[in-house]
């Protein structure tokens, strides 16, 4: 058993920066798990720009982005393992890792959690019809297109509008494809507005609000799918559906949070994100257990995600001097019109950033946090969308008193 | 006219109403920075876009490396330079940032590289 101050599962965004901020309090003793051939994560697949404008002030490629974290965590020889699985961690952050050495046990004052999160796929929306090859989860494709060297098809239809999915449309295209239409169930986008623009409406590609795909078919190789509006129910409005000839269908109809470790270690998890519960400083109810990045809540943007890891950071930093006790347990209540918050808990009086996301799209509402008794902060919002995460920061001074907290929306 | 732009520059995708005749604006709302009236300046002149994409790359670690245009170009080339890569190989080791193509369509549009390859088998980071 190799004992550490603090493991990190996973190398990629949330890994990395919680990596480099470890480093920059003076924590030493840091080990970096990573079960893929490279670090970066995701971040090496997203070759499109527009990564680094908060955390960097320039606009960057993903690939440009992981370097910059890369590169610190070469110059300071923070260690990692690459070909590594976390194949157990307990509540006693024992961690088992498997890799070409064979077994590997460690023992870690700090875990943090770092793992990312996963696609959706044809199954867990159980689209029916025929099983046919040319379906593909849109950050599958992606790994296919942009690092493997191998074009997934020709004529291609994507289901979800999902901010990968429509970084794929675009991509697609300028490799020569023909992308037919985009197709939303919801009757509202679920990625970036500036998304949408500069991926779809820059080529011409529809995106059908209120669409599905309700069949399958092909022999083989995907043949056509068939596509129908939704109503305002959800059901398939009678005589809208038809038929689209295609080889291809792109799935980016949601990401899910991997939490199979956490679990396994006892960490309780949150049913709306997928995500650890947390309090103000990431960590779950495992003591000396950490979250951050997507496997705590999914991000649209990857500079939150670098930012949320240096700021579970200073909590990592104080549990390990000590100093990290807990001081109240307040449960942040979730009221009308979002979907959820983090952190789910607050334990000690500190400034602390929570994230939302809405329920609906919506112009010029206000954010309410309040206590029993009275409003404690309130925050304009000009538009909401659920695509996009709001964050908001409440200073200590403004929940010094509280004894209860509630959000919503109004 | 009247239309309504979403800025693409960051993500905050500010929606800009603007008034403007032929490529004169008269009358702009809802941009919340700077670089949203430059964005709009130039949609209704001539819209701007980043190119990004990927070249061959022989004897690396990985057989493709991300690419960028150094600067935004001209919307309307986006598609003849992605056929354009799809003819470019380069050999490894390639760095962040080195010049793959240039003055592509003699249109002043150069290719820099966005991702470290390593040349394969080599035990460097």
């Amino acid at each position: 058993m190799q004992e550490r101050e603090v493991i990190i599962i996973g190398g990629g965004a949330a890994g990395l920066a919680a990596a480099v901020a470890c480093q920059q309090k003076r924590i030493e003793d840091i080990l970096i798990i990573e079960r893929g051939d490279y670090l970066g994560g995701i971040l090496q697949q997203c070759i499109h720009d527009g990564f680094g404008l908060e955390k960097f002030h320039t606009s960057l490629a993903g690939p440009e982005y992981a370097q910059r974290y890369v590169d610190q965590v070469v110059d300071k020889k923070i260690p990692f393992l690459l070909n590594s699985m976390v194949v157990s961690l307990t509540s006693q952050k024992e961690v088992i890792v498997i890799n070409y050495r064979g077994l590997q046990h460690y023992r870690a004052k700090v875990i943090i959690l770092a793992m990312g999160c996963r696609e959706r796929t044809r199954g867990a929306i159980s689209i029916p019809g025929a099983r046919p090859s040319g379906i593909y989860t849109a950050g599958v494709a992606q790994e296919l297109i942009n690092l493997k060297n191998y074009m997934v098809g020709e004529k291609i239809v994507v289901l979800g509008s999902g901010d990968i999915g429509l970084i794929m449309a675009r991509r697609l295209t300028l490799e020569g494809a023909e992308v037919i239409t985009v197709a939303e169930k919801l009757p509202y986008s679920s990625g970036l507005p500036r998304n949408i623009n500069q991926c779809l409406y820059d080529f011409d590609i529809p995106l059908l609000l209120s669409h599905t795909v309700v069949d399958i078919e092909g022999n083989g190789r995907l043949s056509g799918v068939t596509i129908a509006q939704l109503g305002k129910r959800g059901g398939i409005i009678p005589g809208s559906k038809r038929k689209i000839a295609c080889d291809t269908l792109l799935l980016s109809v949601g990401l899910i949070p991997e939490n199979e470790l956490s679990r396994e270690a006892g960490v309780v998890l949150d049913n709306i994100t997928g995500g650890p519960q947390v309090d103000e400083r990431g960590q779950t109810n495992v003591a000396g257990i950490f979250a951050c990045g997507n496997v705590l809540q999914v991000h649209d943007i990857v500079d939150n995600v670098s930012l949320e890891a240096e700021y579970i950071v200073e909590g990592v930093a104080e549990y390990l001097e000590g100093k990290l006790t807990k001081e109240r347990e307040i449960k942040v209540e979730l009221g009308d019109g979002l979907r959820y918050v983090v952190p789910q808990t607050l334990c000690r009086l500190k400034d602390t950033i929570f994230s939302f996301r809405v329920n609906h799209p919506g112009e010029k509402k206000i954010l309410v946090f309040e206590d029993s008794k009275k409003v404690i902060k309130k925050k304009f919002l000009r538009r909401v969308n659920p695509a996009e995460m709001v964050r908001v920061k409440l200073s200590s001074s403004e929940i010094e008193e509280v004894k209860t907290l509630k959000v919503k929306l109004v | 006219m009247e239309r309504e732009f979403i800025c693409i520059i960051c993500p905050n995708s500010c929606r800009i109403k603007v008034e403007y005749e032929g490529t004169n604006i008269k009358n702009i709302k809802g941009d919340e920075c700077p670089k949203g009236k430059d964005y709009v300046k130039n949609e209704i002149t001539n819209p701007l876009r980043v190119f990004t994409g990927s070249v061959l790359v022989e004897n690396g670690d990985f057989s493709l490396i991300s690419v960028k245009t150094l600067s935004p170009i001209p919307k309307k080339y986006l598609k003849k330079v992605g056929e354009i890569t799809r003819r470019i190989k380069v050999d490894a080791p390639v760095e962040i940032g080195q010049v793959v193509a240039f003055n592509l369509l003699n249109e002043n549009i150069d290719l820099v590289v966005t991702r470290k390859i390593k040349k394969k088998n080599s035990l460097s980071s």
